[in-house]
């Protein structure tokens, strides 16, 4: 790898006028005297703060279990002091794993868990199955297999059985197992009790990107169940078979697994929002916002995994990954089309011990206008059924939902709009806003491979910004099919793709005229003005 | 309040992957989806009208999660229900035992709601006769037992999908009618003695 990595002095950061915010914006942002580059006066920030719980990365994600987020592999036998104590925390586990040894074999065959007939009914023994790329499992304390991305959990059992048992070896030695590194492999573990995480990932990520992959299946499961009732279930019965409970949501992790693969949102902790004209965008906010009700915190329009907008309650703020969760719910379930959806579903960031009852359904049967409504009240349906009713009739009476629909049928935006030679893609998030904007995937990489490809080209520098031990300011690496260049200031991340043509010089100056750009198109690519009820 | 008028409520209920979503795709929408097998997230909800005699009855209905882990949530759907559509997969005996779980719970539960036990893909069985797991005879004795009706249905030809739903608003509008003409009686007495009472006694 051809990497080229600056500390010092950032160029661009000159001061610019140019970046000043267009008429229509409040004066206070171009009083700054770096607009652009202060948290809250980049391009795209809100203007009436934030909509999100404030998360600079993924660094809340994964800040509640890694006390010491030292990134070394903690291997056999090594005593690292700081890893001994946090054994030491975890410790009087180590008997439950023996008997729960002898409980699995009692309990192979007792409850049957009839496994949905997806395409997992592949071959655990065959080399397909081994050469995916990226295997999940989980499985409970008592080793019992509660998930695996590929093959049935059945037929692994014995495997997640030597998973547990690594786990506890280390475990016996008052230490913790973090990853394990083996021909172009790596394990990673994650502990999140009642469940045990384990990845088996063919690639160069770090294992902090890794873990962060593991949290998110982890908060999947606990979206669907609440932390408490994950809890209460196994304080009663350590080798019950957690299969019962999730049963037909499979297919929810592993769409989960495939968004992580593809969405620079899950990476970054942002979310997209569809290009909208700013005045059609305000017109939908406040129809939204007008149709309230009691007990209603959170409305969510949504089209395909972009964010239309979001009205929420005064004083409550939703995480990013919930709102993740939300997408992947909605977009890996036809079960929404039908008619008008109404589940219970926690949102773990926001509070892992309840449930939020969702209203979800679409605004019209062909449409891909999802609306979700999020309440306190579990006898609300009608409610938010009136609510829904209420938001589209004003949409119609002030003709929004034409314009509305005619932004869905348009692609978002090619890169040439830029105006930036050799530049192929860019992902440019605005850290006080939680929003990210990208244009849509050109040519060699609309493939699904080439696609991930470049996510994971993307993954691998998000990893060196935010190294914990040596981050880095910006870092430009030409590889063999394209050029890339990273950078991270206190107001916002940028990610640049270009063809292997662009120089380092282009990829600087490229900076200033995208941020340009950006500043003149944000009422547009972003939600400035969020509302609350 | 309600957003819109629903005469009766009807709540589906079943094991996991019966086919309660099928029946109710096939009756309202009129078409039968092939594909992967997609479980239905909490419950989806729609009303659908339908003319019983001159009259037009709408039933909302309540198409409800198999899975276990929504199962604490399923009172609230199936409260105030005035029928409830029992589902059972014909070539699964263990979801005959569920059904009969439903059954008790709405014994218990809900006394005024209609039970209606509905046998699935029954296609499947004219196809192949051996794959039957759970006899008619023995669906019929348990439905005489139980005061309920019972039908065999196939989403994917639509035989006896219609039947069932009109029956739940036949059965529905005439015990309405029965409801709403003493109802009425009582009303109009009840009216003119509080008049009364308010003018004259205070």
């Amino acid at each position: 790898m051809a990497a080229d990595v600056h500390n010092k002095g950032v160029s661009w950061e000159i001061k610019n006028g140019n970046l000043a915010p267009s008429d229509r914006l409040r004066q206070d942002r171009s009083d700054s005297p770096t607009p652009g580059l202060v948290e809250g006066t980049e391009p795209g920030a809100g203007q009436e703060g934030a909509m999100f719980v404030h998360a600079q990365s993924f660094e809340d994600l994964t800040a509640d279990s890694e006390s010491n987020t030292d990134n070394k592999s903690a291997e056999v036998g090594d005593s690292n002091p700081e890893n001994a104590q946090k054994a030491a925390l975890e410790g009087g586990e180590e008997e439950v794993q023996e008997e729960s040894l002898e409980a699995e074999q009692e309990e192979v065959g007792k409850e049957e868990v009839q496994s949905s007939n997806k395409a997992k009914e592949e071959d655990v023994t065959s080399e397909t199955w081994r050469s995916h790329r990226k295997h999940v499992f989980v499985l409970s304390e008592a080793g019992k297999p509660i998930y695996t991305r590929y093959g049935t959990e059945e037929a692994l059992s014995s495997i997640m059985g030597v998973m547990m048992l690594l786990m506890s070896f280390v475990e016996d030695k008052k230490n913790t197992i973090r990853s394990i590194h083996a021909d172009g492999y790596r394990v990673v573990f994650l502990r999140k009790s009642p469940l045990i995480l384990v990845g088996v990932f063919r690639t160069s990520c770090s294992d902090r990107e890794l873990t962060r992959e593991l949290h998110y299946v982890y908060y999947q499961i606990v979206s669907l169940l609440t932390l408490t009732q994950l809890n209460h279930v196994f304080q009663n019965r350590q080798s019950y078979d957690l299969r019962r409970l999730l049963a037909g949501s499979e297919h929810l992790t592993d769409s989960l697994l495939r968004l992580l693969d593809r969405d620079p949102g899950l990476l970054l902790s942002a979310v997209m929002c569809l290009p909208l004209a700013s005045s059609a965008r305000d017109v939908v906010s406040s129809s939204l916002q007008a149709a309230k009700a009691k007990n209603l915190v959170f409305s969510i329009l949504l089209a395909g995994n972009r964010l239309v907008t979001l009205v929420r309650k005064k004083d409550q703020f939703l995480h990013h990954m919930d709102l993740h969760l939300l997408f992947n719910l909605v977009v890996s379930s036809s079960s929404f089309r039908e008619g008008e959806g109404w589940t219970p579903i926690c949102l773990p960031k926001f509070n892992p011990a309840g449930f939020f009852h969702a209203h979800i359904s679409y605004l019209e049967p062909a449409s891909d206008l999802c609306l979700i409504l999020v309440s306190t009240d579990r006898e609300d349906f009608f409610n938010l059924s009136d609510c829904k009713k209420r938001f589209l009739e004003r949409l119609r009476r002030r003709s929004a939902y034409q314009s509305l629909q005619e932004a869905l049928n348009m692609p978002s935006y090619p890169v040439s709009q830029v105006g930036i030679p050799e530049l192929r893609h860019f992902v440019y998030k605005s850290k006080s806003s939680g929003l990210y904007t990208s244009p849509d995937l050109p040519a060699p990489y609309q493939e699904e491979e080439e696609h991930e490809r470049l996510m994971g080209l993307y993954q691998h520098l998000h990893s060196c910004l935010h190294n914990p031990t040596r981050p880095l300011r910006y870092i430009y690496r030409c590889a063999e099919t394209e050029n890339l260049y990273a950078l991270v200031t206190s107001g916002f991340e940028l990610y640049l793709c270009f063809s292997p043509l662009g120089t380092k010089g282009l990829a600087v100056s490229a900076v200033n005229k995208l941020l340009k750009w950006i500043r003149k198109e944000e009422d547009r690519l972003f939600i400035l003005s969020p509302l609350t009820y | 309040m309600t957003a819109m008028r629903v005469d009766a409520k009807v709540v589906m209920l079943g094991k996991e992957s019966v086919g309660k979503t099928s029946l109710v795709e096939r009756y309202v929408h009129r078409r039968f989806l092939v594909g992967p097998y997609q479980n239905t997230i909490g419950a989806a909800f729609v009303a659908k009208a339908l003319n019983v005699g001159d009259k037009v009855v709408t039933l909302g209905i309540w198409d409800t999660a198999g899975s276990e882990r929504y199962e604490a949530m399923s009172r609230i759907y199936y409260r105030g229900a005035r029928a409830a559509i029992v589902c059972y997969d014909l070539t699964d005996s263990s979801s005959f035992k569920r059904a009969r779980f439903w059954v008790k719970e709405l014994q218990n539960c809900e006394e005024h709601c209609k039970i209606y036990l509905c046998g699935t893909k029954s296609d499947l069985i004219e196809a192949d006769r051996s794959v039957r797991q759970v006899d008619f005879h023995d669906v019929q004795d348990f439905a005489d037992e139980i005061g309920a009706q019972h039908f065999e249905t196939s989403s994917k030809t639509g035989k006896n999908v219609d039947e069932v739903f009109q029956k739940v608003a036949e059965d529905f509008s005439s015990c309405a009618l029965e409801f709403m003409q003493e109802e009425k009686g009582v009303d109009l007495g009840q009216k003119k003695d509080s008049y009364f009472d308010n003018c004259c006694h205070n």
